[in-house]
Formats: structure tokens, sequence, C-alpha cells
């Protein structure tokens, strides 16, 4: 059963906030999307390891150093920044 | 013109172009007139870049009279809003991204832009490529070329629709779970889902990176084969990109499918699917048998897992991609909360749609504590079951044929509201995502409300010529019907 205590927990990891009101409409929705995820419980195990089938990285690339992005385009993006540093409220 | 880029495919455009019966300033001209008088009503496009698109025609022109002009050179496309363009909004139909303008090309766009190709504008989706309506844009739900009141599919909706509208000569889709097939079965297009790794993945916005993969979209397999040509190879930034060479797509085309063996796996025509939909595929089938092809029965014992599988694997990955979207770097930042925590946590809130939210929940469900074993570890023994039984049934069969989707387009807001119904129409197509194979959807009928039925051809991995021949063979004889509005 997926309750309001996972959700909040689930929501806590996933950091995104949730009003009350929404925490309970999307416990719900959960709880039928667990359901259909469920399906997997009847599935019986022959397999001994876990990887993933299609990813081959056999031909990985040299670990050449290159030139950076210049920093004015990496901070392009940003809704708050200095001229040289994306700017956060104050932690400490 | 308007007459011109209706019944024209990339071949022929690209020989108009090349002797000289129109330029790409015209054609160019001809497809943004199209695009902006169908997009009120149909929201293919989120960015129009009518002057972008106008200088990059006027260079290719020059490009062509200099006598050095490639198979795209001049011809209009679009590309879908997750696929990053440089200095072109890249909004991944979300408000996180509303305001996000990339600051280098996705490998595939910059192959395109080598080749002289002409980009008309950005096409709508589903929110993060979360969805199978393109109903969960910011920007507004795409409307079905063949019926304005329901879904185009999804989620690559917005390059579905404009390339049946005529709005682009053809476009650039992703599938992670059916994104390019589905809405082109919808939309009575063709839509190609290469082997995973036949296309860089780079620049192409991350949802679930072990299913990604950047597709084509057309009028014809054929050209989403010349497409595909275009863009597929390796890649050094990114590893996952096969080193092995990629065949000519093209190659088989005039083979048709005399000798092939098609598999019909009976697991794909339960009660679920559409008897409409049952039927046109296997009138399909009957085709090629006059072809000359042997049509047997497979069978997937297990795919009764893949839908779940999907969701579990796939919404564990979305959950870590979708991580770094804090409101720092780039994208919507919330100006609620004093502290760095309440900042991201109140960016994400307001910057994610309800889908979104719902897919890094589940995802994070699937990954914690607890729970781990009982779905995302066991998700991926299924995924290998699944590609193992896939390569019993290619050991005798070239491809397998079966519907793309369980019905036609339906009516908007009839599905969408119920994610688990919504998750369940996967069925179809969620199978080439999981084992990384090919597979391509054309239309093999129309339902008696008049709206297309797509087929899938799935092969093996990187036998893209096969299935694009098959699916060509296929189109030579049957006789498909414009969208009108």
């Amino acid at each position: 059963m997926f309750d309001i205590k996972l959700a909040t927990h689930l929501a806590e990891l996933s950091k995104i906030s949730f009003s009350q009101t929404e925490l309970q409409k999307i416990t719900k929705e959960m709880d039928e999307i667990i359901a259909l995820m469920d399906t997997v419980s009847d599935f019986e195990i022959t397999e001994n390891s876990a990887v993933n089938p299609t990813v081959n990285m056999d031909d990985i690339r040299q670990d050449i150093p290159k030139k950076s992005m210049p920093r004015k385009d990496i901070l392009k993006n940003a809704a708050q920044k200095t001229g040289k540093a994306f700017t956060v409220p104050k932690v400490v | 013109m308007k007459e011109l880029i209706k019944k024209s495919t990339l071949s022929e455009l690209g020989m108009g172009l090349k002797n000289k019966e129109f330029s790409s300033v015209e054609l160019t001209t001809a497809y943004l007139e199209q695009a902006r008088a169908m997009n009120g009503q149909t929201a293919a496009f989120i960015t129009l870049t009518e002057e972008q698109a106008l200088e990059s025609a006027k260079k290719a022109d020059e490009l062509i009279a200099s006598g050095k002009s490639k198979p795209l050179t001049g011809i209009p496309l679009g590309i879908k809003d997750n696929i990053c363009t440089k200095g072109i909004k890249t909004t991944c139909a979300s408000k996180m991204l509303e305001d996000f303008c990339p600051i280098y090309d996705a490998t595939a766009v910059a192959r395109l832009k080598k080749q002289g190709a002409v980009i008309i504008g950005k096409t709508n989706m589903d929110e993060f490529a979360m969805g199978s309506s393109s109903g969960t844009s910011y920007f507004g739900a795409v409307s079905n070329p063949y019926d304005l009141t329901r879904v185009p599919g999804g989620s690559s909706g917005g390059s579905a629709a404009a390339v049946a509208l005529n709005m682009c000569a053809a476009a650039l889709g992703s599938d992670t779970g059916g994104s390019v097939r589905q809405p082109a079965a919808f939309c009575g297009i063709t839509g190609l889902k290469p082997t995973y790794g036949a296309v860089s993945r780079y620049g192409l916005i991350a949802f679930a990176s072990s299913f990604d993969q950047i597709g084509t979209m057309a009028k014809t397999a054929d050209d989403c084969g010349i497409l595909l040509g275009a863009i597929a190879g390796k890649d050094e930034f990114d590893s996952t990109c096969s080193a092995l060479p990629f065949k000519n797509c093209l190659s088989a085309l005039n083979r048709g499918v005399k000798k092939l063996t098609i598999g019909l796996p009976k697991e794909f025509f339960g009660d679920q699917i559409d008897s409409s939909v049952k039927s046109a595929v296997f009138s399909a089938a009957e085709v090629y048998k006059n072809m000359g092809a042997e049509i047997k029965e497979v069978s997937l014992p297990d795919l009764k897992y893949a839908v779940a599988a999907y969701y579990l694997i796939s919404s564990a990955e979305a959950a870590s991609n979708l991580s770094r979207y804090d409101g720092i770097k780039y994208g919507h930042r919330s100006k609620n909360g004093k502290t760095y925590e309440d900042v991201i946590k109140n960016s994400r809130r307001e910057g994610f749609g309800k889908e979104v939210k719902r897919r890094i929940m589940l995802g994070n469900y699937a990954l914690s504590s607890g729970y781990y074993e009982a779905y995302y570890s066991k998700a991926v023994k299924i995924r290998q079951r699944l590609k193992t039984e896939l390569d019993e049934i290619f050991k005798s069969c070239d491809f397998i044929l079966t519907p793309t989707a369980p019905t036609t387009a339906y009516k908007k807001g009839s599905v969408e509201k119920n994610p688990t119904q919504m998750y369940s129409a996967d069925i179809c197509t969620v199978m080439a995502n999981i084992a990384g194979l090919p597979a391509v959807s054309t239309t093999c009928g129309y339902d008696k409300n008049g709206l297309p039925i797509g087929m899938s051809l799935m092969g093996k991995a990187f036998s893209e010529a096969t299935i694009i021949g098959a699916a060509s063979a296929f189109e030579a004889v049957f006789e498909r019907r414009e969208a009108v509005l």
C-alpha cells in the first residue's frame, strides 16, 4: 500500500515540495501506478546477474584534456549569477 | 509550391534543388507559410525560427550553386524540442526549460547543419518526452492532423503533426518507449527508431539514457532512411554510440521482401488490440506473403512484463537524470525559499508538470531501500529475458510485424488523465527500446473514422536497411491518404 508517509519520503528523495492536497492526490495516483508495476512480482527469475543488455561501451575515447566551454557561456542560462559564478542562498 | 511540398519526397526535393527547379529560399518560404497557417490549429511547433531558416536557406542555395550539395542541402526540417540547437530555445515543452537556450548543437543537429539542411523550428512534445499524447506540453496540447479533437500521439507528436501537414519536409523525434513510432502511426506518417547506439545522444536532453534514441520521421520509409544516414555514426561525445560502421540504410530498398521470413508474435494480437488494428496488420502480412515473404507465428511469452519493466527502469533513470534541474545552473529558479534546499525543492515544484513528478517519484521508489530488489533489480532481469526471447525469434525471422499501438488516435482528454491506462497502451512499442532494436512504423490502413493505423517492423540490431526496405515495399503498393484540415 502506497501511503502518504511513503509519498512524503519519496518527495524528500525527489527534492520536490508538495502541498498537503497535492501529496494526497499523488499518493492515490502512485498507489494505482505501483499496482501496475506489481506485475513484475509474478516473474520467475532465472537470470543470475542483472546487466543492461543494450549498452556496449567497449570503445571508450582516450582521456585527453580539452579546453572547456567559456565561463560566460556556461553562466548564460543561470537565473542568478555574478560575473564569475552561479549564486545560491547563503549556506553557512 | 504548395502542391510540390505536399507530394515530394526528400529525394525529389533534393533533385529539384540540384536542378534549380526551385531554390531553398523558395522551398523554405513555402514550408514556413504552411507552418504559420497550421500552427494555430495544431500547436505542432513551439518555436518557428523564420529568420535563421531563411539565412540557412540562402547559404544552402550558395552551396548548391557551387556544386557541393549533399542529400539534405536546402531541405527544411523540424527538430523536436528536446534536441539541443545552439542559439535556439530548447524547452523540452517544460516550464523548467522555458527560457533555456543551448550553447551547443546536438551531434545529430550538427550533422544536419553540416549537410546544409535548414532548421525551420522546434516541435512540440510531451514534457520531457514523458507521455504518449503530446498533451503534457507546458505550451499547450498538440492536435491530430486527421481530427483536431484527437491526440497526435507522443511524445514526438509535434514532429509527427508537422510532417503530416507539410509544415516541414521531415523531422527528428526521440524514442524512449515508442515516442517516434506511436505518433507516426496516429498521424499517418512513417517513423523510425534506430538501433540503440546508431545515433549519438549528445545534445538529446536525457530522459532514460539506456533507452533514448533520436529517430527520424517523414512521409516515407525511404525518407526516414535518408535522414538516418545523415545523423548516424560514431561520436566521441557519446560513449554508447556504436563504433560499428553504419551500413547504408537504403541499400536493401530495391530488394523488397522476397525470401524474407516475417514473424507475427501472437501476444501482440491479444484482446487489448482493437479489431480494426489487428485486421489491418494481418492484411499487411498478407500483402507481404503475396510479395514472396514467408509469414510465421512466433511467441514472446514474457511480453506481459514488458510495460512494468520499462516504466520501472526508465523512471529510475529519469529520476537520476532529472536531478540536475536544481534551478541554479540553468532552468526555472523559484523566487520562493530562503535556503538552498528550499530553492531547489520549489524550483522543481514550479518547473515540473504532474507527469514528470510522477515519473521521478516512481523512479525513486524503484531505487529506494527496501524496494530496489523487488522492482528495479527485477525489471533489469526481465529486460534481459525479453532480449533473449527476441534473440531466439530472430534466429528464424528477419523481422517481426506487429501493431504500433493498440488503438488509433483517441479523443483528447479521454485517456491522458489515467496514467496506468496511458502506460499500458505502450505495450506494442516498448520492446524495441527494452532490447535496443530498430523498428519502423508505417501506415497500413484506416479505421472507420478515417484515422490512420500503424504497423511496426522490428528487426535485429543494425538491420535498419532490411526494415526500411520492407516498409518501403509495402508503401509502394499502399494508398496513403493525406491529412486535410
